[in-house]
């Protein structure tokens, strides 16, 4: 049964660690009505909800996977935190402050892991914004090259190229222009 | 060509493809190399935002899959539109109707209870006539014959209402308020020493408030002379007044003073009275400190504290005047005054036994 399997925290972690994507879906659904609830109680709606809580959980999951995540309480309040900050923020963008915000459960200051979401979500954008400016079949070369992790081979009979080799020096010129794309655009701050 | 080789020489190196000597070469490489350095930096940072980019798609992938599948696990047990909006507005509600649930029946309590005022005010003058408890005498009743004293005799018919009355004159003619005796069959008075007599209205004047009754027992044979008279004129403000009355079984005192001369609602045949009554205190005399009959208690006004009623004795003898030119029937009023000077225990033990208690029957 998969819920018994993930009965605890350490438990999904644990699967989570080790790239199991029940342990994922299992905590996804744990825990979206707690953040529905307290969406829609602040004044959102169905689809923002479903928006913050991923947003929330990938939070989660990339610590995990930086192995920089230090639990200091209940999987449920780290995400309850995340949500809740991260909503806070969005409704200060769209102009409209929450005077009082309805609290079901109890919370931590999640500033710091926010900050660093933000900081890999601009690369995110960045790094999506450059490889849509980069087109085809260069995209694809990468992503399947780098991303996917597939083979020279494979790739040079998808695309068709000759012989590995011109495959290798499109890919390089490919790397070449998303490398320019993507570092006018991006100063990484440290 | 140049670029395409370093990069596959950077690449190698950041995935640890280089053989041993060829790693430390392009270590010492990157030492001099600035340039060569920061290109190596540069295509971390790219390949790290690349890889970054990629698990992200897949982990909103599926993130996206999750979701949806969950939404059509609950799908199934989807809640109405309704039941959202109940789950939604639930407490809200809850709170609504408890209130106006409240309110409603608050209303209809709080309308009830201003009723009961309302009522007293339209009637604000109350007669002191008492409603004898009934259940009261029959349980002493009851007592008296399991005690076996009157177990033969049959129960002697308890009285509806109860007032009090006072001799007028020594041949047997009582006075008491005309609503005391209101809807009687028959009257019997009773005073503290025991003495008992049938009594019939002779005469009723309802504007005064005012019932003559005459004792019409064969076995009666006067009171003897009464101890006090009738005042003719006003009494002043302020004077000391008692009376005498059986608002209970037992014969009750009360004294006050005459607080003002005309009584309920300007009633310039009344006088209005500082003394307690009680239902039954209805026909009691009203004496000055001198002895002089002042006026006969008739009612007081409810809610208000110590605003008891007593008609003027002048009244009284105006119907007495009535009743000898209607009825021929002449009441011969005490002429002596015995209480003038006695103090107050005194006057009362010669009052007592004039004093009656007025039992209406119906």
């Amino acid at each position: 049964m998969e819920n018994t399997l993930y009965e605890t925290d350490e438990a999904i972690l644990a699967g989570i660690r080790k790239d199991d994507d029940r342990a994922l879906a299992y905590l996804y659904k744990l825990h979206f009505p707690m953040i529905a609830h307290f969406i829609l109680n602040n004044s959102g709606t169905e689809d923002e909800a479903k928006d913050i809580y991923q947003e929330g959980v990938i939070v989660f999951y990339e610590k995990i996977k930086d192995n920089s995540l230090e639990l200091t309480c209940q999987i449920k309040t780290y995400l309850y935190s995340v949500c809740r900050r991260l909503w806070l923020k969005r409704l200060a963008e769209k102009g409209r402050y929450a005077v009082k915000v309805d609290d079901a459960e109890d919370f931590l200051p999640a500033e710091d892991d926010i900050a660093q979401h933000e900081e890999n979500e601009r690369q995110f954008e960045l790094m999506g914004d450059a490889l849509a400016q980069l087109g085809e079949p260069c995209r694809s070369l990468l992503e399947d090259y780098y991303i996917h992790m597939q083979n020279m081979q494979d790739i040079t009979d998808k695309f068709g190229y000759t012989n590995s080799d011109t495959a290798k020096n499109q890919k390089y010129k490919c790397l070449q222009r998303l490398k320019k794309i993507f570092f006018t655009a991006y100063k990484p701050q440290v | 060509m140049f670029d395409y080789s370093i990069y596959e020489q950077i690449e190698r190196y950041l995935g640890g493809g280089m053989v041993a000597e060829e790693k430390v070469a392009f270590e010492a490489l990157l030492q001099t190399d600035t340039r060569l350095a920061e290109k190596v930096r540069e295509h971390q940072t790219l390949l790290k935002a690349m890889r970054q980019h990629g698990q992200r798609q897949s982990l909103q992938q599926k993130l996206n899959l999750m979701h949806t599948e969950m939404v059509a696990e609950s799908a199934a047990a989807s809640p109405s539109m309704f039941k959202v909006f109940w789950n939604k507005h639930r407490q809200t509600m809850a709170v609504a109707a408890s209130v106006s649930l409240l309110s409603v029946f608050g209303t209809l309590w709080s309308v009830q209870q201003l009723k009961e005022p309302v009522q007293q005010q339209t009637a604000r003058y109350v007669e002191l006539r008492r409603e004898v408890e009934r259940i009261k005498k029959e349980q002493r009743a009851i007592i008296d014959g399991i005690m076996g004293t009157e177990a033969e005799k049959p129960a002697p018919r308890t009285a509806r209402f109860s007032g009090t009355g006072f001799a007028v004159s020594s041949d047997g003619y009582i006075v008491t308020n005309s609503h005391v005796i209101e809807g009687a069959d028959s009257v019997m008075i009773e005073n503290k020493a025991g003495l008992r007599f049938k009594v019939n209205a002779v005469y009723r004047d309802k504007t005064h408030d005012l019932a003559i009754l005459k004792i019409e027992d064969p076995a009666f044979e006067g009171f003897g002379k009464l101890p006090y008279t009738f005042k003719t004129t006003e009494s002043d403000l302020g004077e000391k007044v008692f009376t005498l009355g059986y608002p209970r079984e037992d014969i009750v005192f009360g004294e006050g003073s005459l607080s003002s001369s005309t009584g309920f609602e300007g009633d310039t045949t009344a006088y209005q009275i500082s003394i307690p009554l009680n239902p039954g205190n209805s026909g009691g005399p009203l004496l000055d400190d001198k002895g002089n009959l002042i006026g006969i208690i008739s009612g007081k006004q409810a809610g208000q504290e110590g605003a008891a009623f007593a008609v003027k004795s002048a009244y009284l003898l105006k119907v007495l005047g009535d009743m000898l030119t209607t009825d021929s029937t002449k009441v011969a009023l005490p002429r002596h005054n015995h209480l003038a000077g006695n103090g107050r225990p005194q006057q009362l033990k010669k009052l007592k036994d004039y004093v009656f208690v007025v039992k209406v029957y119906n």
